[in-house]
């Protein structure tokens, strides 16, 4: 199964209706499954559900063979923690789906380290569905624990100060 | 050990309360409150003891800004936090400059989504954060105050 997501917050029919196109062309032998949250889109190649809870979310993920998303962070830090084959297309704010580029940005720092691989346009999903079946993403390091680290230093700072007062 | 500090920790649902939660162990032993855009991440927050949703806003609703805006204002003077921590979005630049008319100390880390600059949000606490980091070591260089402490992601 691939799952498919579009994050709870925005419609992304534009990633729906490529991804219903290209399945239209080429057979992926394997079905989709789609969270398609405030979409209007209707596909007719695969079956959808507006919403499901975080428990469900993980666990398709965690079932998927690979996932095809928007570039959220949510939904692409989870799938890297699972270490699951990605395809994102960001959204883009040409396209007002978006209030600035910044999915566009991360998509691009994440593709050229080669832990995801990215369709800009809808005309680029077909091929990239394509590379996903074969798609091994490099093993991402999270430096979480520095940033972590680096808070408590300054809270220690702030209750140090409030003990002098 | 220090004291206890109360800390209030802000972000949007979606990808900025997910490097928020990241950082947990950053203020163990200190008391906390959650603020959040959206019920639908309240299965996320469980283990938080107290737990404000006030809604989504972006520059585009302005009355919906001044809408949550009001309902931060009263969380503000109810909770009276030492320190206002957020990965952002709108959310958190909105409590971070109510928190700091208050005395707060401002704690902001950039999301990892903004690569080549700041979010509007981030310039805009630029300007009143204590500790301001960027998870990306170029985008930290091009500002005075800003550091690099590492990716969350």
């Amino acid at each position: 199964m691939i799952f498919l997501t579009v994050g709870t917050q925005f419609p992304f029919d534009r990633l729906l209706k490529a991804v219903d196109d290209a399945l239209a062309e080429v057979s992926f032998g394997e079905e989709i499954f789609a969270q398609t949250g405030e979409s209007s889109y209707v596909p007719r190649n695969f079956k959808v559900t507006p919403f499901i809870d975080r428990g469900s979310f993980d666990k398709y993920i965690s079932q998927a063979s690979s996932v095809i998303s928007h570039a959220g962070m949510g939904t692409i830090a989870a799938v890297l923690g699972y270490g699951k084959p990605m395809l994102v297309m960001p959204r883009q704010r040409k396209y007002g789906e978006v209030v600035n580029d910044h999915q566009l940005a991360i998509a691009r720092k994440l593709e050229m380290s080669g832990h995801i691989l990215v369709a800009y346009e809808s005309r680029d999903l077909a091929g990239k569905m394509n590379q996903l079946k074969t798609f091994i993403p490099c093993e991402r390091n999270s430096q979480h624990q520095a940033v972590a680290d680096r808070i408590a230093r300054f809270l220690v700072e702030i209750s140090n100060k409030q003990a002098a007062k | 050990m220090p004291k206890c500090v109360k800390i209030c920790l802000v972000a949007s649902a979606g990808g900025h309360l997910t490097q928020l939660l990241r950082l947990e162990s950053g203020w163990n032993g200190h008391s906390t409150f959650c603020v959040t855009t959206s019920n639908v991440v309240q299965e996320k927050l469980q283990k938080y003891r107290k737990v404000h949703v006030v809604g989504e806003c972006n520059r585009q609703h302005l009355l919906k800004v001044l809408l949550v805006s009001i309902r931060c204002i009263r969380i503000i003077l109810k909770e009276r936090p030492d320190v206002i921590i957020s990965t952002g979005a709108a959310v958190g630049c909105i409590m971070c400059f109510l928190g700091k008319v208050t005395g707060a100390k401002i704690v902001w880390v950039d999301s990892i989504t903004n690569v080549n600059k700041l979010s509007l949000s981030g310039r805009l606490v630029w300007h009143i954060a204590d500790l301001f980091l960027s998870q990306w070591q170029q985008l930290a260089e091009q500002y005075k105050n800003i550091e690099y402490a590492g990716k969350i992601i």
